[in-house]
């Protein structure tokens, strides 16, 4: 990084004047008017010195962790990328990414999905008491995870209301301790998941459904467009922006979730939701294993990388442009 | 850039040097008056009222006794401070003194890094090996390197004994027919199990489980492998004596018997107790829900709490090895911080929290005093039960410690493989190799064979 001394960046040069030895000394102008002036890095500073601090920095401080056997305490012994083998080699750890996989379809996919439905039945609509709707919608996204955690912890319980619900209408046969059951906890906690995103995909989508002129909607009736063939053909090809940013949001959400889990299951029964960041914790503070849960962290940021650049690669890509 | 910089270099410091701890040196036990005003930090994980009660009493005490000496006294949850103590020690301005947790996820890694005091030389001041017995005394030997573990030098003492055993309702074993005083032995027991489910709404599991955490299986386990296990094996086995296996005739037996136990329904369906916790379980029991609960001592209080004078406690009766034998130990070792400015004075005060003149206050809040002849006694039956639930295993040498305490992870591998037994997605097989490969894996860091 290069921060630009203050001469030459546009004021006034107040050496150069009569007498000076080589003359009034003329102005290079280096770039043209209108781009980019250096002095910008200046003001960037503050920012990028605290995003090196604490963002870059731990990131290549956890890195080089990651090819030590390292307790913690005590002098950790270099082991090279033997921590990566045994992230991709062990079934424990692979299988929480796959649990992570699974998180994403309820915490991303059927988010995204069902807050476009909504939007569109709400955007355009004259309810009263349209915005009282939304705020309730959305209000689950306001919520601390941690107490989501624990009310569903309290919902999904034995005697919760799902099952009093159930055994209510005859089907006590299927009531269970869902968080407690191999088969069902994980796919429990990503109906919680779907819960907490997906006001933020549908008010994201309203926002951007009112953006969508009108005209476009009108020409499309004209062209005799139903209501499905109107979403597909005028709101979703408009939305592509949005919908990057919502799965971007949710898929990031998906992949690092750690206190809905820690709260409500702690990975279990047996390692059934575990998740990778769960892995991290319980190897860097309980287990001694500082080395392990690095590399398992710096695999879950490439992960994340790699899934949000395959997110704005496919969706944010304007067929026009 | 700080940290970058700090990139280049191995993580973690060298151990201090030992042999500037001069341990010869004349121990202090008293006189503290002359220090003038001194401020000692204590961090405790005592979860429940009783212990923190006991605790604050003694302090109390011990600060009446030294007007100049003040103690800030600070308890934690037991499941976050294991995760914190390594870390709280490893800091520049640690507390003095600090409660552990034995086995090498705790204990071990802070006698490796040096982080807490030998007190060897206060064991000896203060006569600890005659106030506690050697089975307790055991569990806080270390070698210098945190590597042998039951035998070396001692790093802390406990206050008091914890013990794994059964809680039984009395009124429903009485509905059922069932007279708690003819259970002899572990047959008895099991036949008494088939009898009481009989009696019992289809709906109420006959032992009251909570398996949410995953460890409380594990302890109720510990109650049947006592049974087929020889408890100085099991020992032998955490402590990582050569040659050891978990893949023994007793293991595999016991484990046989925890997953049939859950195939005959006596705990209730596998969804159910893997989603309540083990307070919840405790409360429910004592609620009256279930004839049985298989679990730690440190639930007296909850449980008699709500069944009153149905509750009663007593160890598993003994099964083939014929001596009664449990998951059971001191409980959480108190240590000196190695940075303690005041170690004296901090060894004189864990002194006063565990050692024999501590036991009123214990007794007071249903706790066993660990030590070996305790100055005061329990008055009511049940917390007799108790005590005599502690001094039947320490008489038997039937304390099994806690199987985790043999490997940083053991805890994690145990206690979803017992999971998954119960559930039977893993065999008695896949149970004995996934435990025994995590201990031997461990065995080969600490250089064993």
């Amino acid at each position: 990084m290069e921060v630009s001394t203050p001469s030459g960046v546009g004021e006034p040069d107040a050496r150069a004047g009569p007498g000076a030895a080589e003359g009034p000394r003329l102005r290079v102008r280096a770039r043209a008017p209108g781009e980019p002036r250096r002095v910008a890095y200046l003001y960037l500073a503050p920012a990028l010195v605290f995003y090196l601090i604490f963002a870059f920095g731990p990131l290549l401080y956890t890195t080089w962790l990651s090819l030590f056997r390292w307790d913690g305490l005590t002098v950790g012994t270099w082991v090279g990328l033997d921590n990566y083998s045994q992230v991709l080699s062990d079934p424990s750890i692979r299988g929480s990414f796959v649990h992570s996989l699974v998180l994403i379809v309820f915490f991303s996919l059927i988010p995204c999905a069902l807050g476009l439905l909504l939007a569109s039945v709400i955007a355009h609509s004259r309810v009263r008491g349209a915005g009282f709707f939304r705020a309730v919608l959305f209000m689950p996204q306001t919520i601390a995870t941690v107490v989501v955690a624990i009310a569903w912890t309290w919902i999904y319980a034995q005697q919760g209301p799902i099952n009093e619900a159930l055994r209510a209408v005859g089907l006590g046969g299927i009531a269970r301790s869902w968080l407690g059951d191999f088969d069902f906890a994980l796919p429990a906690l990503g109906l919680v998941g779907t819960w907490v995103m997906f006001g933020v995909c549908m008010v994201l989508f309203i926002a951007g459904i009112q953006k969508i002129p009108l005209s476009l909607y009108e020409a499309a009736r004209v062209d005799g467009a139903g209501r499905v063939r109107e979403l597909l053909a005028v709101t979703l090809p408009s939305l592509r922006g949005e919908l990057a940013v919502a799965l971007t949001i949710t898929t990031i959400f998906a992949l690092r979730t750690f206190d809905l889990i820690y709260v409500t299951t702690s990975g279990g029964p047996g390692s059934a939701t575990t998740v990778p960041a769960v892995l991290v914790y319980q190897n860097a503070f309980s287990n001694g294993r500082v080395g392990l849960a690095a590399a398992v962290a710096v695999v879950l940021t490439v992960v994340i990388f790699a899934v949000v650049f395959l997110i704005t690669r496919i969706v944010d890509r304007d067929p026009t442009r | 850039m700080l940290v970058i910089a700090g990139c280049g270099g191995t993580p973690g410091q060298d151990k201090p040097d030992e042999s500037q701890q001069d341990s010869s040196a004349a121990v202090k036990t008293d006189g503290f008056e002359s220090l003038g005003d001194v401020r000692l930090r204590a961090v405790f994980s005592e979860d429940s009222g009783g212990p923190r009660n006991a605790i604050r009493q003694l302090t109390r005490e011990f600060e009446q006794k030294y007007p100049n000496v003040t103690v800030d006294v600070t308890f934690r949850d037991f499941a976050s401070w294991i995760k914190q103590v390594k870390l709280s020690l490893a800091g520049d301005k640690p507390p003095d003194v600090v409660a552990g947790n034995q086995g090498y996820q705790v204990d071990g890694e802070l006698v490796k890094a040096g982080l807490i005091l030998n007190l060897d030389k206060y064991a000896k001041a203060y006569g600890w090996e005659k106030q506690f017995s050697p089975l307790a005394l055991q569990q806080f030997k270390w070698s210098t390197d945190g590597k042998d573990f039951g035998e070396g030098s001692i790093y802390g003492i406990a206050q008091s004994g914890q013990t794994t055993g059964v809680f039984a309702n009395v009124a429903k074993l009485r509905e059922a027919g069932v007279d708690p005083a003819s259970l002899k032995t572990f047959a008895d027991f099991e036949q008494a199990l088939a009898t009481v489910k009989s009696s019992l709404p289809a709906s109420e599991p006959t032992i009251m489980l909570g398996n949410k955490e995953q460890y409380p299986a594990i302890h109720m386990w510990g109650t049947i492998q006592g049974a087929y296990e020889p408890a100085q094996q099991v020992r032998d086995w955490i402590f990582h004596r050569p040659g050891k296996t978990f893949d023994t005739e007793g293991n595999r037996a016991s484990l046989e018997k925890l997953a049939a136990w859950n195939k005959a329904g006596y705990m209730g369906k596998g969804d159910d107790y893997n989603g309540r916790a083990e307070q919840d379980a405790a409360n429910q029991f004592g609620r009256g829900q279930g004839a049985f609960f298989l679990g730690g001592n440190w639930n007296a209080q909850t449980i008699v709490d709500g069944l009153g004078k149905d509750a009663m406690y007593f160890n598993m009766p003994p099964g083939p090895t014929g001596k009664k034998a449990a998951i059971g130990s001191a409980s959480v070792p108190i240590h000196v911080s190695a940075k303690s400015k005041q170690a004296d004075l901090a060894a004189a005060y864990i002194n006063a929290l565990a050692g024999r003149d501590a036991s009123q206050p214990m007794v007071d809040n249903s706790m066993v005093p660990a030590v070996v002849d305790p100055t005061a006694q329990p008055r009511q039956p049940f917390a007799r039960e108790i005590a005599t639930g502690w001094q039947e295993l320490l008489d038997a040498g039937g304390l099994t410690l806690y199987p985790d305490w043999s490997s940083p992870t053991m805890l994690e591998t145990m206690g979803q493989s017992f999971q998954e037994l119960l559930a039977g997605r893993a065999s008695v097989k896949d149970v004995t190799s996934r435990v025994q490969k995590d201990w031997d894996g461990y065995n080969a860091e600490l250089g064993g064979q």
